[in-house]
């Protein structure tokens, strides 16, 4: 008997009728979680039977919606709703015990919210390198079609050498542009600078 | 009927040394209802996640807390190789079981010399913690260390044990199982122990059910539920496995389960070392998760069921890690079953239910 999981995404309308269903069905409550996104927090509700483990995901929430607490069909949720209002600012309606946003003792509101440095600094990181991965992939399919188009017309092998090694320096060139968006954008200005120097006296300047 | 008021109970209280927090409205000296307040040492773990990668948040996710500590780094491990569709070597499973079963035998024995020191009883809480010196001795030869072991990682184990090893082990917690059957006698025979558990803390097993109980505290309201049986890892291999449950429902029914509990992961402890496989002991894991791939997956610590949660961001960091533990589950059972107790029992029904605060503020 595996365990099986799954996620299922759910509008906040439908989630008081939903956790109502499960209740009738038999669902033990699992849990419930926040997630902090760029479109808004994610709420993810967990419920168990036998051994099938499902998540209920109401997505993109902002501080101004009123999520209906769930404590009247699980009461153990009233621990899981003080703490998402306490560390993401969710405001949660109806809760069977609510300790008014003092369920932790906080040195700042909302802290889970709070997006760091050393975050942000890697999320902008990996969103550049996947940007210039997708360029580089639709360069090079260009260049194959533009290729493929230029050997049909011409078939001249030494426009097609040439165009090649173009096509590599230019792919290089691409590859340094990549890693040098995902550098320290100080560390990326030297390489920059040591670059144009060599270059300078490659060409006896 | 007395006038109602007020008791606090903790977060200082010599019964339990974590900062649990209880507005316990009496009359009579019955306990009407009970408010629980956590939260005064929460420590914002799970936010590291953001500033630890992958590999390194292991060694967070098993400082949460000094008793399950192997049990979160396991939880972890493997909530992130769901992520990430990493498959463990079968000789990294069985070890990961083994030290885990082995933590649960601590952790019990743990709580079951807390319990005896919380009812007078010294002489028994020596007893329990002198056994658990000797698995601690166990996790000190096979790990090097006593309570943070840090063995487990993304794609396997750190450190492998040999035959002569298993043979000591297996020495050993013969020794410790022949020792505490004779302290178990004790446990659950002596008449001033009985006088204080039996009937006291009832849960019935339709309550259980509604308030989503997990662990032992469940179990001893006849829910049969424990995350083992499902088979994950190496567990899936045991010739037969059956939750140790009671049906009574009360403090003496979860302090049984507990001690039949211990006795089981012995036994199962011994079927891993003669069923293990030679082989490998991890793999190598490359890359990030991908960018808004997420998993999840549950484990049975001593207290029960915990619940682990996992994003990813596209970075070596994970956009968020979720630990839910069985003592967040069992604070509505545990105010459940404080209601119309008398108020000299408030401290058996807590310890019963074996809170760790220090899980619960991750």
């Amino acid at each position: 008997m595996a365990l099986e999981t799954c996620f299922n995404p759910i509008e906040l309308s439908a989630l008081s009728e939903k956790v109502k269903a499960r209740k009738a069905e038999g669902w033990r409550f699992v849990q419930l979680l926040a997630v902090n996104t760029d479109e808004g927090i994610d709420l993810i509700y967990s419920f168990m039977k036998d051994n099938v483990l499902e998540n209920d995901e109401v997505k993109g929430l902002t501080n101004t919606d009123i999520v209906p607490s769930i404590t009247d069909e699980y009461l153990e949720a009233f621990v899981f709703e003080n703490e998402v209002h306490d560390l993401f600012d969710i405001q949660i309606k109806g809760i069977a015990i609510d300790f008014g946003g003092h369920f932790y003792k906080l040195h700042e509101k909302a802290p889970m919210t709070v997006i760091s440095p050393e975050q942000k600094a890697a999320k902008e990181k990996a969103a550049k390198i996947a940007a210039a991965k997708k360029a580089k992939e639709a360069k090079e399919k260009a260049a194959g079609d533009a290729g493929a188009a230029d050997e049909g017309a011409h078939g001249k092998a030494d426009a097609q050498g040439e165009s090649g090694a173009k096509a590599e320096a230019e792919d290089k060139q691409d590859d340094l542009e990549a890693k040098l968006a995902g550098m320290d954008p100080e560390k990326a200005a030297k390489v920059r600078a040591a670059m144009e120097a060599r270059a300078k006296k490659a060409k006896g300047e | 009927m007395g006038k109602a008021s007020v008791i606090p109970f903790g977060p200082q209280h010599p019964v339990l040394p974590e900062p649990l927090h209880l507005d316990l409205v009496v009359e009579d000296e019955v306990v009407i209802e009970a408010v629980p307040q956590i939260g005064f040492v929460h420590r914002g773990l799970e936010k590291l996640v953001e500033t630890r990668d992958y590999n390194q948040f292991i060694y967070v996710a098993e400082r949460i807390c000094g008793i399950c500590a192997m049990g979160h780094s396991l939880g972890y491990a493997e909530t992130v190789e769901r992520l990430m569709g990493v498959e463990v070597p079968k000789r990294a499973e069985y070890l990961r079981c083994i030290w885990h079963e082995l933590s649960r035998v601590h952790s019990h024995l743990l709580w079951l010399g807390l319990a005896a020191d919380a009812f007078g009883f010294e002489s028994l809480f020596m007893h329990c913690w002198r056994l658990r010196e000797r698995v601690l001795d166990i996790f000190e030869k096979t790990t090097g260390g006593r309570v943070i072991l840090s063995v487990v990682k993304v794609g396997g184990v750190v450190r492998d044990i040999d035959r002569s090893m298993f043979d000591e082990i297996i020495t050993t917690l013969d020794g410790v199982a022949e020792e505490y059957k004779a302290i178990l006698k004790t446990l659950l025979n002596d008449t001033s122990i009985k006088n204080r558990t039996v009937g006291v803390g009832y849960i019935s097993h339709d309550e259980a059910v509604n308030l989503s109980m997990v662990g032992p505290f469940a179990r001893a309201s006849a829910v049969p539920y424990d995350v083992r049986s499902f088979g994950l890892g190496a567990y899936g291999d045991l010739s037969d496995f059956q939750p140790i449950t009671d049906t009574a429902g009360d403090c003496y029914a979860r302090m049984k389960v507990r001690c039949y509990e211990l006795l089981q992961s012995i036994d199962l402890i011994k079927e891993f070392i003669a069923k293990i496989p030679d082989g490998d002991i991890d793999v190598t894991v490359k890359g990030n998760p991908a960018d808004g791939a997420e998993a999840c997956n549950v484990l049975e610590q001593p207290r029960g069921e915990c619940y682990y949660y996992a994003r990813g961001n596209g970075t070596k960091n994970l956009a968020r890690m979720r630990m839910r533990t069985p003592t967040s589950q069992n604070l509505a059972g545990m105010v459940h079953a404080l209601k119309g107790c008398d108020l000299a029992d408030v401290n058996m029904i807590i310890l019963t239910v074996d809170p760790c605060i220090s899980c619960t503020e991750r």
